[in-house]
């Protein structure tokens, strides 16, 4: 059939879905191919980052988390119904919210912030539930809300609430981290659904001037890190020791690196939790410029691979979802690497599929579904039938 | 309902331009990464490396051993002796305070010990050795190292520590170590001092301070974060410090010493065919091991305000008036301008009176008519006034700084005095008023204004016995096949020198010699006493001296000889402060001293 579009044929797609044949065909095998790229890379810095041979639990451990998350990145991707999503996109806010007030109420005391729930055996983080939950939210507000003349702040407050809700309750955990992600996360759902751009302008100044009592409500730790990245040097071995062992390290890889496992900074212990939320600089000591250079330009494509998944979505609800979904990957990509090279003050956000943990990456597995579940979906593919 | 269609088209147009928006900021933020990973790797990549560098190697210095020194038989004066030490690794000896408790019995800290080394093991890494006591004796080793299995995280440690074996012995001589402090590092630019570094202060330990101390080694070791060791990169080991071989005679030391035991007082031995120190006293002494043990408060006191000052080398800092053993300089100058000749008779009737003013011989009565000879025998005071009279005082001060008075001698010792000689610029500088005769008078007896180190009477007497050469005082034996070179000749006439020798004799063997009692049992002498005033003398209306009991105000006794007569082995002076006359108090000690040497050395052929 090589019609030019029309939307009968589209509607019609819509409405029915395709067989699980099909529908493993549609599946989009490159940003499957750039996910495993970077996992496996991940294990080999990962090896090193812990120190090699004795503690290969870590990399076992990881590895066990990934083929998880990819099980799970496969499943949401293979669901059935193509509006399952849409149509339990609040049910699931909502029982994120749930939880994180359930955390806000009782949760236990982990590394100083209360962001884990117990249940069973299982340590949920609710703040990453919602990460997703929040997207999916927001695209189902503004799928089922479709204007053609821009958004315009009154359409604004019910969208704001839903972002607002789960970062105030984030900030009280405290985890200023996760709750300026959802926040840009919202942000970028909201733009692209097609908020005003003098709105959007408006906002961002906003943001600019509300920037000082932002400051008077944050945790002396937390102004003590933003006060830190402007002068490390200051306090070399108290909260300015991260970002200069972590300059050092990333500096003396030079162009090529310094080789596997022979980093000294990493090696030595001169790098703190290198393991997790600064194993960039591992990478970056080890396998220098080039090994740096080649993780940006994976995420990138990745990246850019997303976003053409977004333009091809066969409607609102997978445009939009897909866009916050690529925001809250891209967002950390750069808020971690921008920590760990002394740009953004240290705030605890792993760097996407590399850092060891498993929130993060189950989190990610979860939003890659969603994504590839659009593609699979997306109206290219329906013309192609 | 609005057409799905045309929301349809609106919306891709302007989603299209909102992705390219998002995915530019991303690009945006992205290319802001590439270029800190540009700057940090590619631009600035060599200055980090240093940084890693620095960060992961941490430089271990290797103490070097310091040269022992010797005496000039070999003999020895310092050595490196073990001082065990009992060291503790927190980390794995668990409850510190119960391990010291059942260490106790061992070890007997006092509280205050314990509590400080508690105090430690707060501030310090817990693999890091903490030392608990040094200077263990035997009998703790022993006692320790048997059950060393029970104490976990404990171990003996071997440490240098610097020792004095033959206690007092030559301790001015042989000097004493202390921590480096700011003098330290002005005096000696080229040593790369740390703080807390051991070097000599004062002494031999301090003249030899660049050869003794070695060279350091050191290790490069690879350490982590918090400065544990990983691993050795590169070793350069120490290069000791090689052994100094001394003029000193231990034995002779020794024995100078034991001669001046209980005095206060100073005595120099020279070689004076080559200026080579053979001994240096000065009495009383102290323990340099002590200044390794450390001091009690109490004791350091005692040190420091004791009125006989043992802290300090008389030889070199002590300044006396030389008295008599100055008039063998006043005749050499008299002889020199051709003032008097061997010939040339005094009479000395007990005194003499210039301006109003008497000056006194010491012998009441006076000693009639006599020659130079004679009067240096007998040490008339009244030929010397009479000879210095005609001579003046700036003829007396050539030929006096000639021979070495008011000037140091460069035997490198830190602190060395350089005496006075008086002369009529010098009174002119120093108190703005001319010089008066009179005061040439006294200065001839050596007495008034001019002083003299030991050190400097032992070079001067050492030159009228080799025939008026000044040698530099040494402590590093000439090397075997070089001739020792004098730092200037006298240029003395021989029959000038032979003349005031023959006094010199007559002083020792001489029936009315002033030492006759106290000539060496096994060989000829010559030499001269003195007696130097320390407050001025009362003296009855007759002209007889009155007693001054208080020992404080005794005069001060000296004594200069050499021996043998023929080809002179030995040069000496000694200086007995408020020891009274030179003949009874200082002329003893040097008679010990050539005892003592040609007995054990014999008499050279000559």
């Amino acid at each position: 059939m090589n019609m030019p579009t029309d939307d009968k044929n589209f509607r019609l797609l819509g409405g029915n879905s395709p067989g699980w044949r099909d529908r493993l065909s549609r599946f989009p095998t490159s940003l499957l191919i750039l996910l495993g790229m970077l996992i496996l890379g991940g294990f080999v810095v990962l090896y090193s980052a812990v120190g090699g041979g004795e503690n290969i639990d870590y990399v076992w451990r990881q590895a066990a988390r990934a083929a998880f998350g990819l099980t799970l990145l496969l499943t949401i991707s293979m669901a059935g119904s193509e509006k399952i999503y849409r149509r339990y996109a609040y049910l699931f806010y909502g029982l994120s919210l749930l939880l994180l007030i359930g955390v806000f109420l009782s949760g236990t005391i982990g590394m100083g912030a209360r962001r884990w729930l117990e249940i069973g055996v299982l340590n949920l983080q609710p703040s990453e539930l919602m990460k997703v939950a929040l997207v999916l939210a927001l695209a189902r507000y503004f799928h089922d809300r479709s204007v053609s003349s821009g958004i315009s702040i009154a359409d604004l407050f019910i969208p704001l609430l839903m972002i607002a809700l789960p970062t105030i309750l984030i900030v009280k955990q405290p985890d200023l981290g996760t709750s300026i992600l959802l926040s840009a996360v919202g942000m970028a759902v909201i733009v692209a659904a097609g908020l005003e751009w003098k709105i959007f302008i408006a906002v961002i100044t906003l943001l600019g001037a509300s920037m000082p009592m932002g400051w008077n409500m944050m945790h002396d730790y937390q102004r003590r890190r933003i006060l830190t990245l402007f002068s490390p040097e200051k306090d070399p071995l108290g909260a300015g020791y991260h970002i200069i062992q972590s300059k050092i390290a990333i500096g003396s890889g030079g162009i090529f690196g310094k080789g596997f496992m022979a980093g000294s900074q990493s090696q030595l212990n001169f790098l703190p939790e290198r393991h997790t939320d600064f194993i960039f600089s591992v990478l970056a000591e080890e396998w220098g410029f080039v090994g740096g250079l080649l993780l940006l330009i994976t995420y990138c494509m990745i990246i850019l691979r997303t976003l053409i998944i977004a333009s091809t979505a066969s409607d609102r609800f997978g445009l939009l979802s897909v866009v916050g979904l690529t925001a809250l990957f891209a967002f950390q990509v750069l808020v971690n690497m921008g920590m760990v090279i002394g740009l953004l003050p240290v705030v605890g956000i792993p760097l996407p599929m590399i850092s060891y943990g498993g929130s993060s990456m189950l989190t990610l597995m979860m939003a890659m579904g969603l994504i590839a579940h659009v593609s699979i979906h997306s109206k290219q593919h329906g013309r192609t039938i | 309902m609005y057409s799905l269609e045309n929301e349809h088209e609106s919306f891709k147009v302007d989603t299209r331009r909102r992705l390219i928006v998002l995915g530019g900021l991303f690009a945006g933020g992205a290319m802001l990464i590439g270029g800190q990973l540009f700057h940090l790797q590619v631009m600035n990549g060599g200055e980090y490396r240093n940084l890693a560098e620095d960060n992961r190697i941490s430089l271990q210095p290797i103490p070097a051993l310091r040269g022992r020194i010797l005496d000039r038989h070999g003999r020895i004066l310092v050595e490196n002796s073990p001082d065990f030490q009992l060291a503790v690794i927190p980390e794995l000896t668990g409850d510190i305070k119960a391990l010291l408790k059942r260490m106790q019995p061992y070890l007997a800290l006092p509280p205050d010990k314990i509590e400080k080394v508690l105090r430690q093991v707060q501030r310090q890494r817990g693999f890091l050795p903490l030392m608990v006591q040094s200077r263990l004796t035997w009998a703790q080793v022993n006692q320790i190292e048997s059950r060393i299995h029970t104490f976990p995280g404990a171990s003996i440690q071997v440490q240098t520590t610097r020792s004095y074996p033959n206690g007092d012995t030559a301790a001015h001589l042989l000097g004493y170590l202390g921590e480096v402090n700011e003098k330290d590092i002005l005096q000696f630019p080229s040593i790369n001092f740390r703080s807390g570094d051991i070097v000599g202060k004062t002494g031999m330990e301090r003249m030899f301070e660049l050869e003794l101390r070695g060279k350091e080694g050191f290790r490069e070791m690879e350490v982590n974060a918090v400065g544990r060791h990983i691993r050795e990169l590169k070793r350069q080991p120490a290069r000791p410090g090689p052994d100094l071989r001394l003029t000193i005679d231990v034995e002779l030391q020794a024995e100078a010493e034991r001669a001046l035991m209980g005095l206060s007082g100073s005595t120099v031995c020279l070689d004076p065919n080559n200026g080579e120190v053979l001994a240096m006293v000065s009495q009383p002494s102290y323990d340099p091991n002590q200044f390794i043990r450390g001091f009690s408060s109490d004791e350091w006191k005692l040190l420091v305000t004791d009125p006989k000052r043992p802290l300090i080398n008389k030889a070199i800092q002590g300044q006396y008036p030389p008295g008599s053993t100055f008039k063998m300089t006043v005749a050499l100058a008299a002889l020199r301008e051709g003032k008097i000749s061997p010939y040339t008779r005094h009479y000395c009737s007990g005194s003499v009176t210039r301006d109003n003013h008497t000056f006194y011989c010491w012998k009441n009565g006076g000693h009639g008519q006599l020659d130079l000879v004679a009067a240096l025998e007998q040490s008339c005071d009244v030929f010397f006034y009479k000879v210095s009279e005609a001579l003046g005082i700036d003829a007396l001060a050539r030929q006096a700084k000639n021979l070495g008075f008011g000037e140091t001698t460069g035997i490198g010792l830190e602190g060395e005095r350089p005496g006075l000689m008086p002369s009529r610029a010098w009174k002119k500088a120093t108190y703005g008023h001319s010089w008066y005769p009179g005061e040439t008078l006294i200065t001839a007896i050596g007495q008034g204004a001019v002083l003299a180190t030991p050190l400097q009477l032992a070079s001067m007497i050492a030159a009228i016995a080799n025939g008026g050469r000044i040698y530099r005082p040494t402590f590093v034996p000439t090397p075997k096949d070089q001739s020792p070179t004098p730092i200037h000749t006298t240029s003395i006439q021989a029959s000038h020198l032979d003349l005031v020798r023959k006094g010199l004799i007559a002083v020792l063997h001489g029936k009315m010699g002033t030492a006759r009692q106290y000539k060496p049992e096994k060989v000829m002498a010559a030499g001269k006493t003195g007696t130097s005033q320390v407050v001025k003398h009362k003296r009855e209306k007759s002209g007889k001296l009155i007693k001054e009991e208080n020992s404080r105000f005794k005069d001060h006794a000296l004594f200069v000889a050499y021996a043998p007569v023929e080809n002179p082995r030995l040069a000496l002076s000694v200086v007995v402060e408020h020891g009274g006359h030179g003949a009874s108090a200082a002329a003893p000690v040097a008679k010990r001293i050539f005892d003592f040497y040609f007995d054990k050395y014999g008499i050279p052929e000559s």
